[in-house]
């Protein structure tokens, strides 16, 4: 194996963005007919890792070789003819087309002549690619109509027509394939890896460390844009690798651990009985008064579902939730604002900030009465709110007229929070991933806001990118398992416990 | 503020919670869209287009009559040509605000290049396809703007509206050309089989548009750019190119109807393609070519075209008061696009 | 307490700055009035026509009727046209007249609806040019209200039209049969007087009988296909067509030679270039013309005259400052005539620039 070049490597390939680098210096390699395992919590790069290997992004610096021959690739057409593929997460086939279609979408080849279609020849070509996974899905059939998994075993077929176009076998990028399948569904999909191993390489990227132990040759850890270990799966179990995603920063001390209050005794200020949403089941928990409650789970575990229903972003199946004793009446972010409840939502670009309205409005937006007189917007009102609260914070904008979107991530995000810490009656804040996307200084400044916000007596639930900061932050952690709470960790001040005691319970 | 929920990927929406539930310890259940939503809609269509028969036939003697089917359908025959043009634009998820204009452009054309009374030019056949060939410039152009300048469409079409009513002004020159081409005017004046040759041309371009739609690659990745333009793209359809041939299409059908309405009104009339723009929308949509794309065809608009053309036709003859008719005809209009398009109403997310 | 002292030198301001405004048009008015007295010399003047579009025969023909008069006094019309669009007939006006000198110019205009003239009036009056308005006004505003550069308004008695197509369509049917009525825009004073015309020769008539009226707004395309959908109905019944224009009465022509329907009488208003050359092939009965080249030129030549002090407006009777003008049934015997319609520019002579007065408006 050693006489050929790797079919793929990568070399130093490092992608910064505005406050984060998401790729630093990242280094691995795939060999013919190998499975490697990519792992890393939310963060570590590797969605950006992949876009780059299928020509989505463009890295700042390093090299990508196919077979030993550098490429440049400029998209996702491109890095099929030189033979790399991906099977994306969020599915990549257009529902209103039959499968052949799909499998054959911009190559079509001898289907289509003279821009006219040939139906048969069309599937009977697609049919070739399904046969090659050994799929029974009919090709003719409208995309829309199949289930999730046998769109990705579409999707794979798709991938596989790569083979007709280049000489030697292709490299299949599998990102996060398992994420929304059921457990049978998993094991066909594993043994459909097995099978594409025999005329392809691939990559299977995952944070389910037991499914990538299971499936994989060798495994790549990535934490904070580069490889931090490389593992042999025969050698390591589940908790080595727990270690390896978590590392052992300092830590500590910017998360200002000092500064959490305690709030043993205090009343109890949500209780959320039995909620159910599309992705979480009877989901019960409370939050007191001054608490910050942290809710940790992988992706599909549901967590995000039970904050946007509190919010009443999307609908509630059922459940009872009290805010101060009194019935919380889900389905309504006006109704949630109007009872003190704040929502500070993940993707900040598109829900948290209107980008070209200035500082002040996206201020002072949630709570417009504040600034108002009947319907008339007080400017001289607003602008005295604005600056005493950009100085509060320590917002760096050069003046309240600033459109937001010319702000860094960090200063955006504080005067997200600020929106909601305006108000005086604030009850309860929920958090979804607030630190998302900021840099070290711009994430400690977050930590303190919420930890005085917490002094102040207001409760919080909080949804963060990594272990370390949930129990950090947290009094308590949630911890929540395909869609159900599976335990409570207490995590008071000075007796956090291990994230890897949480990280089993997650994974 | 967007909700997070419509943000999210389409394919990664959670079922409803009355999904089928895994077994213990299983994830919840991810599914697609329900099963054949266009049938159903294209049943509620149709559905649509029968009781209003049934009502207007209840109400009506003459409605039911073989003499008003034939006008129905030769009523029908230039609404229906101008909305399988449309279609193709519906289909990308792109809108058409230039038919009136690219029509009015192409009937003084044809008018002026067969025999007329302005002109000594007698080109007959040779004047209808430049006609046509007119119609799909302007329909190139429209598309060639919006995807070269990445103008919305809802802009270029307009600015195409305003250029196609320009060049028909000026070839009208203060004179309308009467078109004393006989085989032209036989168009609308000669019956074959009972239907005026008109209908039949409609006819055949109806099935010409089902054609393209179905078996040519600017139909289907018309289809593909509507369902999902980014993964057409990513999956290398040149997408600006096809979304500018579909545009060119729907122009050459606007330019077939623009012959058509010269040869029933007898002359190149500047604003022959008046009214035609929003009834060619609202049949479309009516029949299930819904404006956010992919979704419908040419057979679908079809429909609408027969809901617009029987409703128009049955108020007459039904009696209803002309001080009233346009107020029940937008109630009724309402009516259908509502039924027609709400067995998807949750798939359309925001509307705007 | 400061508040009510703060504002005692703001209505003073006012006082003032309103007092000397009413100077400034009283100077105005003044100069105007001089300016009247045929001052212009016939190099200095500037005519302008403005109508909604060129895209129909009529208005068009409005526009060569006034370039033939301009030529005859050795000047060039400046075409307008504001598309039907109330607020840029508006701004065309303004531009038109704004700069000075515009005391020489001559406007001959057809107002967008009722309510668009009086702006047009005031503007012209402030800019002391000479203006002409056709076809709308509302009642209670006239020129002689103190107007003195609004030399008249020419319209047509809309009633009288719609009676005189339909006398000379029950005519051609002996007096019995049934009619089938088109209306154009419904809220339109022209649809609704015009209608009333034929109800007058209704009750004039009666054997003939209406069978159905519908509206197909003064389109042609829409007449044809209103047409053909009432024929269904009607066919067995119908002797004649009578349409509030001649667009619609063309439209339903073509529906009744589709439907093979030769001996229906149809009738119009508007005497277009097609309904003429119909009714000379003897498809069409009959149509009434304004005569749209006369009304292009007969404004321009009484703002013509009064600026180069011809004539004096102030001078005219009130009865020929807004008037019917003559209209003429145009049918078989007399179409001739009016194929190739010919001005005759002895009409344009100052001294007989009223001839074609029928009475006043009302």
């Amino acid at each position: 194996m050693t006489g050929s070049p790797p079919v793929l490597s990568v070399d130093g390939l490092t992608k910064r963005y505005p406050g984060v680098t998401a790729l630093d210096g990242m280094s691995f390699e795939v060999r013919a007919h190998e499975v490697v395992g990519l792992i890393g919590e939310n963060g570590a790069g590797k969605s950006t890792l992949l876009k780059s290997l299928v020509g989505l992004v463009t890295p700042d610096a390093g090299t990508i070789r196919v077979r030993g021959e550098a490429v440049r690739l400029r998209g996702v057409a491109h890095a099929g003819s030189v033979g790399i593929g991906m099977v994306f997460q969020e599915q990549s086939l257009v529902p209103n087309l039959t499968v052949a279609e799909n499998i054959l979408l911009g190559a079509e080849r001898s289907a289509v002549r003279g821009g006219v279609y040939r139906w048969r020849t069309m599937t009977a070509l697609a049919q070739e690619q399904l046969d090659k996974i050994g799929s029974t899905i009919d090709p003719r059939a409208r995309t829309d109509t199949l289930t999730f998994a046998q769109r990705q075993m579409v999707e794979v077929a798709k991938v596989l027509t790569i083979e007709e176009r280049i000489a030697s076998e292709p490299v299949v990028l599998l990102d996060e394939p398992t994420s929304v399948l059921e457990r049978d569904e998993i094991a066909t999909l594993f043994a459909q890896i097995e099978r594409l191993r025999k005329r392809a390489s691939v990559v299977f990227v995952s944070h389910r460390l037991d499914e990538v132990l299971e499936v994989s040759d060798r495994v790549y850890v990535l934490r904070n844009g580069r490889v931090v270990a490389e593992v042999d799966p025969a050698t390591v179990d589940a908790t080595d690798l727990h270690h390896l995603l978590i590392g052992r920063e300092s830590g500590g001390s910017h998360y200002h651990d000092e500064a959490q209050h305690d709030c043993d005794g205090a009343p109890v200020r949500l209780r959320v009985e039995k909620l159910s949403t599309g992705g979480c089941r009877d989901v019960s928990f409370d939050i007191r008064a001054g608490e910050v409650l942290g809710v940790a789970g992988v992706q599909g575990s549901g967590r995000e579902d039970v904050c946007r229903a509190l919010f009443g972003a999307i609908r509630a199946s059922g459940g009872r939730v009290t805010l101060d004793d009194r019935p919380f009446r889900l389905g309504s972010p006006r109704a949630a604002v109007r009872s003190g409840v704040g929502y500070v939502p993940s993707e900040r670009r598109t829900d948290g900030i209107v980008p070209p309205m200035s500082v002040a409005e996206n201020l002072s937006m949630a709570h417009v009465g504040e600034v108002c007189a009947g319907p008339v917007l007080q400017a001289r009102r607003e602008r005295g709110l604005v600056e005493q609260w950009v100085r509060r914070l320590g917002i760096k904008t050069p003046s309240p007229q600033t459109p937001i979107g010319t702000l860094s991530g960090g200063n955006q995000q504080k005067v997200v929070l600020a929106r909601w810490m305006i108000d005086d009656d604030l009850r309860l804040l929920i958090l979804d991933h607030p630190t998302r996307g900021l840099d070290v200084g711009a994430k400690s400044d977050v930590y303190a806001l919420i930890r005085d916000l917490a002094a102040a007596g207001c409760a919080v639930l909080l949804l963060s990118d990594t272990l370390e900061e949930t129990i950090a932050l947290s009094h308590r952690v949630v911890v929540m398992k395909d869609g159900e709470v599976v335990t409570t960790v207490e995590t008071p001040k000075g007796a956090k416990p291990d994230p890897v005691v949480i990280l089993e319970e997650m994974v | 503020m967007t909700s997070p929920d419509t943000a999210q990927p389409r394919a990664a929406r959670p079922a409803p919670a009355t999904g089928p539930r895994p077994a213990a310890g299983g994830r919840p259940r991810q599914t697609w869209r329900p099963r054949g939503t266009d049938a159903v809609q294209t049943t509620a269509s149709l559905a649509a287009l029968v009781l209003m028969i049934l009502v207007f036939s209840v109400l009506d003697a003459q409605f039911r009559s073989l003499d008003n089917l034939v006008a129905v359908v030769d009523a029908a025959a230039v609404l229906a040509v101008v909305t399988v043009g449309l279609t193709f634009v519906l289909l990308l998820g792109a809108i058409d605000l230039s038919v009136e204009g690219v029509i009015g452009a192409c009937a003084l054309t044809v008018a002026l290049l067969v025999a007329n009374s302005r002109t000594g030019l007698d080109l007959g056949v040779l004047g209808v396809v430049v006609a046509v060939a007119l119609g799909a410039a302007f329909g190139l152009a429209s598309g060639l703007l919006s995807t070269r300048l990445r103008i919305p469409s809802f802009l270029t079409t307009l600015g195409v509206y305003a250029i196609g009513l320009g060049v028909a002004t000026i070839l009208f020159a203060g004179e309308r050309p009467i078109v004393e081409d006989a085989w032209l005017s036989g168009w609308a004046s000669s019956k074959f089989l009972g239907f005026a040759v008109a209908s039949w041309v409609a006819a055949g371009a109806v099935l010409a548009g089902w054609l393209t739609q179905r078996y040519t690659r600017v139909g289907r990745y018309a289809y593909a750019i509507g369902g999902a333009e980014d993964i057409a793209r990513l999956s290398g359809v040149p997408v600006a190119r096809y979304k500018a041939a579909a545009f060119a299409v729907a122009g050459a059908f606007y330019g077939l109807g623009a012959v058509m309405a010269t040869s029933q009104l007898g002359s190149g009339v500047v604003t022959a393609g008046s009214g035609l723009n929003f009834s060619a929308i609202a049949a479309a949509v009516i029949g299930g070519t819904l404006l956010v794309g992919g979704r419908g065809g040419v057979l679908q608009s079809m429909i609408g075209v027969f809901v617009l053309t029987v409703l128009q036709n049955g108020l007459i003859l039904a009696g209803v008061s002309p001080y009233a008719q346009q107020a029940v005809q937008g109630v009724i209009v309402v009516a259908a696009v509502a039924a027609a398009t709400w067995p998807v109403r949750h798939r359309l997310g925001v509307v705007k | 307490m400061r508040k009510p002292t703060r504002h005692r030198p703001t209505v003073l301001a006012c006082v003032v700055a309103s007092g000397l405004l009413l100077t400034a048009c009283a100077d105005d008015g003044g100069s105007t009035s001089a300016a009247g007295d045929g001052t212009c010399s016939p190099d200095e003047i500037t005519l302008i026509g403005q109508v909604r579009n060129q895209t129909n025969p009529y208005e068009a023909a409005w526009l060569t009727g006034g370039d033939t008069f301009a030529e005859s006094v050795g000047l060039e019309q400046q075409h307008l046209t504001y598309d039907g669009d109330s607020q840029r007939q508006q701004e065309q006006i303004r531009q038109a007249l704004a700069g000075s000198g515009m005391e020489c110019a001559v406007l001959n205009v057809l107002p967008n609806g009722d309510s668009d003239t009086a702006p047009i009036v005031a503007a012209a009056n402030e800019a002391g040019a000479f203006l002409v308005t056709q076809w709308n006004k509302p009642a209670e505003l006239n020129p002689w209200d103190g107007f003195d550069r609004w030399v008249a308004h020419i319209t047509y008695d809309g009633e009288e039209s719609g009676y005189l197509i339909a006398k000379a369509l029950f005519d051609r049917m002996g007096g019995s049969g049934g009619v089938i009525a088109l209306q154009g825009i419904l809220d339109t004073s022209a649809a609704q007087d015009r209608f009333a015309g034929l109800q007058r020769a209704l009750s004039e008539y009666p054997g003939i009988t209406l069978l159905d009226e519908q509206t197909a707004g003064f389109d042609r395309a829409e007449a044809l296909n209103v047409t053909r959908t009432l024929l269904t109905a009607h066919a067995d019944h119908v002797g004649g067509i009578w349409a509030a224009n001649d667009d619609m009465a063309l439209g339903a022509l073509q529906a009744l030679e589709a439907a093979g329907l030769e001996n229906v009488g149809v009738v119009g208003i508007d005497a277009v270039p097609e309904a003429i050359a119909a009714i000379q092939e003897g498809r069409m009965t009959a149509t009434v013309s304004s005569d749209g080249p006369w009304q292009g030129a007969i404004g321009l030549a009484m703002g013509y005259c009064a600026a180069t002090g011809e004539l004096d407006p102030a001078s005219v009777d009130n009865d020929d400052r807004a008037f019917f003008a003559e209209q003429f049934l145009i049918d078989q015997s007399n179409v001739a005539e009016f194929a190739a319609p010919e001005l005759d520019m002895a009409d344009f002579d100052c001294a007989n620039v009223f001839e074609r007065a029928t009475g006043p408006i009302g």
